[in-house]
């Protein structure tokens, strides 16, 4: 009998452990960096802390560019920075607290997802900034949002798009002139992107369908790959995948099909190089770096900052050999006209 | 109808049934040798991350898949002592088989491959293309270019129903799970059965794991799993603890999945859609397909009274 209650008992402790090694940031991954020689150590004691959302740090995406926000700004400025990573949505909560009460004087919330969490952690600490990547606060003064216009960028992946559904002769394109999106889910920093691929396609080859298909998940990469397989079967050629790492199964799918993939977030030809022409980026981890800049230098300013083509705050990674010289001149003309207003971008799907 | 006579539905469904039925099988040998294993996910998610590993470090998919097994094996061997052995609650076993299989796996993706995740040039398992299948555009549609490990699934299911009803050793697991106290009496070693019954599950989900990052894939991603080793569980119940029934209630789900993907282009919504395998799942345990009764000695650790 003794041994069933051991059993017990060990079962019970080892799920303890587990569950109070969550969202403590000595526990967790720590990314504290004090090897900036270029940058002064009188900064070590500007404590930036980072949490990311249930997509974690090796998302391909924004939680991973924040974090390189935050490198570079250890590095430069010889602040001390860690990270907690969320590992499920009730861990926002705490994970920002914990920052708070350790005397962190910048908490940084990545993801539209932590919005609740931010407003009631923020009223708790007043004397604690807050960024929040992705997601529109105003009215709180301890906050910052960082917001993305990534329809401009959408816009810019998606004329790219349209122009080489227009090429003859190129390798792996069809002639059904289909295009295929994968969404991670219907909210706006999703659906802003899609929506300026709309504008883009329809600007360059208003003939082309666009289908557009959601996951509702943001980490299933086999239904990613299934649903790139459904439309690549109904004839698009070239996926644009806006869902996190289901995303990256969208990217596999098309390299197996032999069609073409459009990265987000950070440059993704590197998850495979011949397929994936370009990449919508945004720059998380320009904002997060100049935000925390911000704070050191008392320049923290609250309500919403916005971060955009003119300010390089969005952009497009460079095309690979597969994109002609001249689609990618007329791309860069289209982005010079996004730049000097003559072209605006809805943030509104159709 | 033109959705259902659309070959690639019927793709997606065997691909997205084949990661739930490998589990499912999996937890039937356990639970039918009397261990509840609610560790699927757990297994599935180690079976996942070491098959990509392995497969990199030997740059071969398939000794990735061997090593992937293998660790799967362990991990439920060491479920299985603790549940036999040391007669510990079996759910809550499982339940911390998860929690630690998400939080190792994690650790390590960070830790041995980076935050830029495991390298894109890892080698995945081959698809299956068969040549003489073309006469037939349809089937040729639904089987070809799936990957090797589907056939190899369709083989397990076969298999596993023969070795489970029609072999000594499938028989005198199924009476440990029974009657652990008839079978003992009669001879044979409660625990060493249960163990075997165990750590085939384990070898079978982490299999189910494996498809998912070297089948269809090449790359493991935190918590890639996304529930699906609890499908499996629903799975297993749903095909009444038999094999052929955990294969075709996986392929109900599969369908539920493929059927949501292929009905969005007709502007049904795609929350809604995302239900359909839940909803399949309630109606089917509701009495659509009778009651499903589990193993007599299903959970109940068997101590041996000397």
């Amino acid at each position: 009998m003794h041994r069933k209650i051991m059993a017990s008992s060990l079962a019970v402790l080892t799920m303890g452990a587990l569950v109070a090694g969550c969202g403590t940031p000595n526990n967790s991954t720590s990314t504290t960096n004090n090897a900036g020689t270029t940058g002064s150590s009188a900064h070590a004691s500007f404590k930036v802390g980072l949490v990311t959302d249930t997509g974690g740090l090796n998302d391909h995406g924004f939680n991973h560019l924040a974090d390189v926000g935050l490198t570079k700004a250890e590095k430069d400025f010889g602040i001390t920075g860690k990270v907690v990573q969320s590992t499920q949505a009730s861990d926002y909560v705490p994970n920002l607290q914990n920052f708070a009460q350790n005397g962190y004087q910048l908490v940084i919330a990545v993801g539209f997802l932590m919005d609740g969490a931010v407003k009631q952690v923020a009223k708790e600490y007043p004397k604690t900034k807050f960024l929040i990547i992705d997601d529109p606060i105003t009215g709180m003064s301890n906050v910052t949002s960082a917001i993305f216009n990534t329809e401009q960028c959408g816009y810019l992946v998606g004329a790219m798009a349209g122009l080489m559904e227009k090429q003859t002769g190129l390798k792996g394109i069809n002639n059904k002139n289909v295009l295929g999106v994968v969404g991670g889910q219907q909210i706006p920093p999703v659906t802003s992107y899609i929506a300026g691929f709309q504008q883009g396609v329809q600007k360059t080859d208003p003939g082309a369908t666009i289908l557009v298909k959601w996951a509702n998940s943001f980490s299933d990469q086999a239904l990613g790959s299934q649903i790139a397989q459904a439309e690549i079967s109904q004839g698009a050629d070239i996926i644009f995948p806006v869902a996190g790492g289901t995303g990256i199964g969208s990217i596999d799918a098309a390299q197996s099909a032999g069609v073409y993939a459009i990265g987000v977030d950070a440059d993704q030809n590197y998850l495979a190089p011949a397929t994936v022409i370009t990449s919508a980026t945004k720059g998380v981890d320009t904002a997060t770096y100049d935000v925390i800049k911000q704070a050191m230098n008392n320049k923290f300013q609250s309500g919403i900052q916005y971060f955009n083509l003119k300010n390089g705050g969005v952009g497009i990674a460079t095309p690979n050999s597969a994109v002609p010289k001249s689609v990618i001149t007329q791309v860069n003309n289209l982005e010079q006209q996004i730049i000097n207003g003559s072209i605006t971008v809805s943030a509104t799907m159709k | 109808m033109s959705v259902l006579a659309n070959p690639q539905l019927w793709f997606a469904t065997l691909a997205m049934a084949t990661p739930l039925a490998l589990p499912a099988i999996g937890g039937t040998f356990s639970e039918r040798s009397g261990v509840v294993n609610i560790a699927m996910e757990g297994i599935m998610l180690i079976g996942a991350f070491f098959a990509v590993a392995f497969s990199y470090w030997t740059n071969s998919a398939w000794l990735g898949l061997l090593f992937g097994m293998l660790m799967g094996g362990v991990i439920s061997a060491i479920f299985a002592w603790a549940a036999i052995r040391l007669a510990a609650d079996q759910v809550v076993l499982g339940m911390a088989v998860n929690i630690f299989a998400a939080g190792l796996t994690a650790f390590l993706l960070d830790t041995v491959f980076g935050f830029n995740g495991t390298p894109a040039n890892t080698p995945s398992l081959p698809t299956v293309h068969l040549p003489w299948l073309k006469s037939m555009p349809f089937l040729s549609g639904v089987f070809n270019d799936q990957s090797v490990l589907v056939y190899i699934m369709i083989v397990i299911v076969i298999v596993s129903h023969w070795f489970l009803f029609y072999t000594r050793l499938g028989l005198r697991i199924r009476s440990v799970g029974e009657n652990p106290l008839a079978a003992d009496t009669a001879g044979l070693s409660v625990s060493r059965l249960r163990y075997t019954g165990v750590i085939i599950g384990g070898l079978l989900s982490a299999l189910g794991g494996a498809y998912l990052s070297i089948g269809i894939l090449h790359s493991f991603d935190v918590n890639m799993t996304n529930g699906r080793g609890y499908i499996a569980l629903a799975a297993m119940i749903f095909g009444k603890w038999t094999p052929f029934g955990a294969f075709g209630a996986s392929l109900l789900f599969g369908f539920a999945t493929a059927l949501g993907i292929a009905l969005q282009s007709f502007n049904v919504s795609s929350n809604l859609l995302g239900m359909l395998p839940y909803v399949l799942t309630i109606l089917a345990l509701a009495g659509l397909v009778g009651r499903s009764t589990p193993p007599a000695a299903d959970g109940i650790p068997y101590e041996q009274h000397r």
